[in-house]
């Protein structure tokens, strides 16, 4: 009955207050008795995990991430990075700020005329950091992926051989860890797309992949609360993979 | 503002001076903080109180703290200089006689898949860096020739264990390749000169092989070839790794179905056996074992001038073993040790027109290393060799019976000494010693590197290097001596986008080579008294950015080299030391045909060699020397490669050489034979195949 701890912590979130809590417990009652009395109790070791939960920490999450969501230039994205990378030495115990802060890394590689092959290093390196808090944890994992992708864009005629391989894998370890997780599903339906398109094979996997992750994306959509600050992103991408089925 | 808080602000700059945006400004163990703007300024209010410690970090330079107390509402810090970590990224490297070939390091010439997509290399590692400057190529010989110096003068190495017998037994004018797949390895070290203390007994140059780290995936590879055909089963997790081949090859059916020039009796044959693990071992370290074993053989008519008939019949077995084991660990403190053993035996079976011969070489080699980081300016590798080597030759139908054993010990150490990002210092010292030779030996090494540009590196090497002579002169003489080579290179390289230019000049002296009387099929009075020189530049250029979806590199090596050495009296050029060198690849992917097409050309102005019927020695010189290869490889599927070269597509008449008569005949002429090739060209058809889980895999790597 373990859920995989991303999964743990995504709900933990969802009822940081009573009224929430309530709503929830609405929700709740349609289930027959049996599932009810499962949940419920599920729901109150959240409640005591949300109440041992750090204010503090939540609020300068929330701060980083909507300012995440605004970055425009490789400067920008230095300065938030800068900010979870803040958050993470206060609060050693969290992989999440180390996350984003190689998620910002690994994206700034990918939008702006920056040395790839160093952002993409210094990416790797916090995904390592977060690894060593939280190990088999699947979004990281994900996000692992996610890196070794971007490596082997910057020069996938000599790297292609060694590094798809290795990014396959690491999505599929991903996925193997949370089927929920819909970055994981979503990347490595990128990681798909691309060899169909190389082999000319038919996008068949890719899409599949690609429906199933929206999916995934629109059950996550349903968790999300303001409060929420685990990774969402992501459903762009699974968006353009669809898009290409067409 | 509210009460209690303080306005912390300064600027950031780096170590010269100049100001650093991006920086990291935070009070220790909260969340205070901001990042430095582009004028390196930065400016944050805190709510904390009393002592604290301010952070300045940034990624790859060394972080600051600073004490201070938040007593009262505004602190300024004037300036903060960060310093940067000498990391691999933002050094120098020294390049002076080095090409690596990775996916990794940055100073890389040639990929570990060049090896394989080299039209003319045709699969073979060597073959591979025959197109890298300081290279020749000897068309009927088929092994590395470095900068004016034989075959013998390269010292293989497999993760640092030297090889013994690396390349194929062959006969005469039939050229060989490398015994070990290219599939086996991740990267490789080749140096044309002032390498590392860490190598030695090889006048030249080092090829260091390294072997590939866990497997990725369990699959089984199959490949079918107009050559032979082979199976390889590999089984993986996180931890370990272990992957088992056999392979068959046989010439027979090629050459019933295209014309020889070469006279077979038997076409060359052989089969092997293969074993590479790898295991992780507990906190980083990895232990690998590789294994081998082959054997085969061939049988061809040599004409001999003079002589009407087919001429002498060559028959040649042989079984080959290689094994090595080693381990490696890094530690956080600073420490990297490294251990291993490596074994090698050869076996040669021979009949030379009915004379019986068998010969025998074995090499153990057992290495320790320990590598110390003092810091990220000073670092020092040390390390201990032991050899142990038995060679015996034995005249089967007379039992006569001769052989040699020796031992050898050498001592290493080396010094890199960053004195600034642009600037680094390399010092080495080699000590070795010989049972047989009865002598003791040190080697001074000396390189240095220096960043001019952004872009461009100059670095300088010189050192001093020993060799014992090959084992076919030391059984006739065991007091023979150590031969002795200096080095001295100059070597500037330039990197940016995916273009390289390098150019190198060097200066190669020789003494104490060896030299005998007689012929060199019957050598007598062999002795170390031979000396000589080689010198001269090359140019190497590679552009893979420029032109879409086309790699190409040219390199031009220029080598003016003379030595007394073998039965030469005098100074003369080598035989396998042609003056201009030039080639070509160029590799060129059609998304459209799901291929890649590759061409090699390469050319050297000939080889040296003596005409009895005129005065002097090595008083001539054969045609140049051309060969135009191409290749298709075709991936119609993730998992299946199917891929065809052929050699020398122009039909280029190659003459390697002439053999003479040992007589003049009636007219007081010596008659001659051209060496010439086996076949105008060679063809090559295969089909790689892999089965996994995973369908996008392939053997990329066997082509």
């Amino acid at each position: 009955m373990m859920k995989s701890s991303a999964t743990q912590t995504a709900n933990k979130w969802d009822f940081t207050n009573q009224a929430r809590f309530h709503v929830a417990l609405k929700k709740i009652k349609l289930y027959h008795m049996k599932k009810y009395l499962f949940t419920f109790a599920l729901s109150l070791m959240w409640i005591t995990l949300a109440f041992a939960s750090d204010p503090a920490y939540e609020n300068a999450m929330k701060k980083q991430i909507s300012s995440m969501n605004t970055i425009q230039s490789s400067e920008q994205s230095q300065t938030v990075a800068n900010g979870f990378i803040r958050i993470a030495e206060a609060k050693s115990e969290e992989w999440l700020p180390l996350y984003y802060a190689a998620y910002i890394k690994a994206t700034a590689a990918f939008r702006f005329e920056v040395n790839k092959d160093q952002y993409f290093d210094q990416a790797m390196e916090l995904v390592n950091k977060a690894e060593k808090i939280a190990p088999n944890n699947s979004e990281i994992t994900a996000l692992k992926g996610f890196v070794i992708m971007g490596k082997l864009s910057v020069d996938p005629m000599s790297r292609g051989q060694e590094m798809s391989p290795l990014a396959m894998q690491t999505f599929g370890k991903a996925i193997a860890l949370d089927k929920e997780n819909p970055r994981a599903t979503t990347l490595m339906a990128q990681m798909e797309l691309g060899m169909s398109q190389f082999f000319g094979s038919g996008p068949d996997k890719a899409c599949g992949l690609a429906r199933v992750g929206l999916e995934l994306f629109s059950k996550e959509e349903a968790k999300v609360t303001e409060n929420y600050i685990l990774p969402t992103w992501g459903k762009r991408e699974a968006v353009q993979v669809a898009n290409a089925c067409k | 503002m509210a009460f209690g808080q303080t306005i912390i602000s300064g600027k950031v700059l780096d170590e010269k001076g100049i100001s650093l945006p991006g920086a990291n400004v935070f009070i220790k163990g909260s969340f205070d903080g901001t990042s430095s703007d582009a004028s390196g300024a930065f400016s944050f209010e805190s709510s904390e109180s009393g002592d604290q410690l301010l952070v300045v970090s940034m990624m790859g330079f060394k972080s600051q703290e600073f004490p201070i107390t938040l007593s009262q509402s505004k602190i300024e810090i004037p300036s903060i200089k960060l310093i940067e970590e000498f990391n691999e990224m933002n050094t120098v490297t020294i390049s002076a006689g080095a090409m690596e070939a990775s996916d990794e390091k940055k100073s890389v010439i040639l990929r570990p898949i060049d090896i394989v997509t080299t039209p003319s290399a045709m699969g073979d590692i060597v073959g591979a860096f025959q197109t890298l400057p300081g290279t020749s190529t000897v068309g009927n010989d088929g092994r590395l020739f470095v900068r004016g110096g034989d075959a013998s003068e390269v010292g293989i190495y497999i993760d640092g264990m030297r090889v013994g017998n690396a390349y194929g037994t062959t006969a005469g004018n039939v050229p060989t390749r490398t015994r070990f797949n290219p599939n086996l390895f991740k990267g490789t070290f080749f140096s044309t000169g002032g390498y590392s203390a860490e190598y030695g007994q090889a006048l030249s140059s080092t090829l260091a092989l390294n072997t590939k780290d866990l497997a990725k995936r369990s699959q089984g590879d199959l490949s079918i070839m107009s050559v032979g055909g082979g199976y390889s089963h590999t089984l993986a997790n996180e931890k370990r790794s272990i992957s088992i081949s056999g392979n068959i090859f046989d010439l027979k059916p090629y050459q019933a179905l295209i014309k020889q020039n070469f006279d077979w009796e038997r076409a060359p044959f052989g089969r092997d056996v293969e074993l590479a693990a790898q295991q992780k071992t507990s906190k980083g370290g990895l232990w690998k074992v590789l294994a081998r074993t082959e054997s085969g053989g061939m049988q061809l008519w040599q004409p001999q001038p003079g002589m009407p008939d087919r001429g002498l019949l060559i028959d040649l077995k042989n079984t080959y073993s290689y094994a090595q084991t080693n381990w490696r660990r890094g530690f956080e403190n600073g420490w990297s040790l490294f251990g291993g053993i490596s074994f090698s035996q050869n076996k040669d079976i021979l009949n030379l027109g009915g004379l019986d011969l068998e010969r025998k070489n074995q090499l153990s080699h057992a290495k320790w290393t320990a590598g110390y980081d003092f810091s990220d300016r000073l670092a020092v590798k040390n390390g201990v060799e032991y050899f142990r080597n038995d060679y015996s030759e034995v005249l089967t139908q007379e039992s006569l019976e001769r052989s040699f054993g020796e031992n050898q010990g050498f001592l290493f150490t080396e010094w890199d000494w960053y004195l600034s990002r642009k600037l680094v210092l390399r010092s080495g010292l080699r000590a070795g010693i010989s049972s047989l030779a009865e002598e003791k030996w040190l080697d001074p090494r000396t390189s240095l590197a220096y960043k001019i540009s952004k872009n461009g590196t100059l670095s300088f090497a010189t050192g001093r290097f020993h060799q014992l002579p090959e084992e076919r002169f030391r059984i006739l003489a065991p007091s023979l001596k150590n031969t002795e080579s200096k080095h001295l290179i100059l070597n500037y390289l330039y990197q940016k986008d995916g273009k390289t230019f390098r150019a190198e000049a060097f200066h190669k002296s020789y003494d104490h080579l060896v030299r005998f009387e007689g012929i060199h099929q019957n050598p007598r009075n062999v002795r170390n008294e031979g000396d000589g020189f080689a010198r001269g530049f090359d140019v190497f250029f590679r552009d893979r950015e420029s032109l879409k979806n086309t790699d190409y590199w040219i390199t031009y090596s220029f080598v003016d080299s003379k030595r007394s050495y073998f039965q030469y009296i005098g100074q003369v050029q080598p035989d396998f030391a042609p003056k201009h060198n030039l080639s070509v690849v160029v590799k060129h992917f059609v998304p459209s045909l799901k291929s890649q097409l590759g061409l090699s050309w390469s050319f050297n102005d000939g080889l040296a060699y003596t005409d009895p019927n005129l005065t002097g020695e090595m008083n001539s010189k054969t045609g140049m020397f051309q060969n135009l290869s191409l290749s298709w490889s075709y991936l119609p599927q993730p998992n299946l490669i199917i891929h065809g070269a052929i050699t020398n597509v122009t039909g280029h008449q190659n003459i390697f050489g002439y053999q003479y008569a040992q007589n003049p005949n009636e007219q007081g002429r010596f008659e001659s034979l051209p060496l010439g090739q086996g076949a105008p060209r060679f063809l090559f058809l295969g089909i790689f195949f892999t089965l996994s889980k995973d369908k996008n895999a392939n053997n990329l790597n066997n082509l």
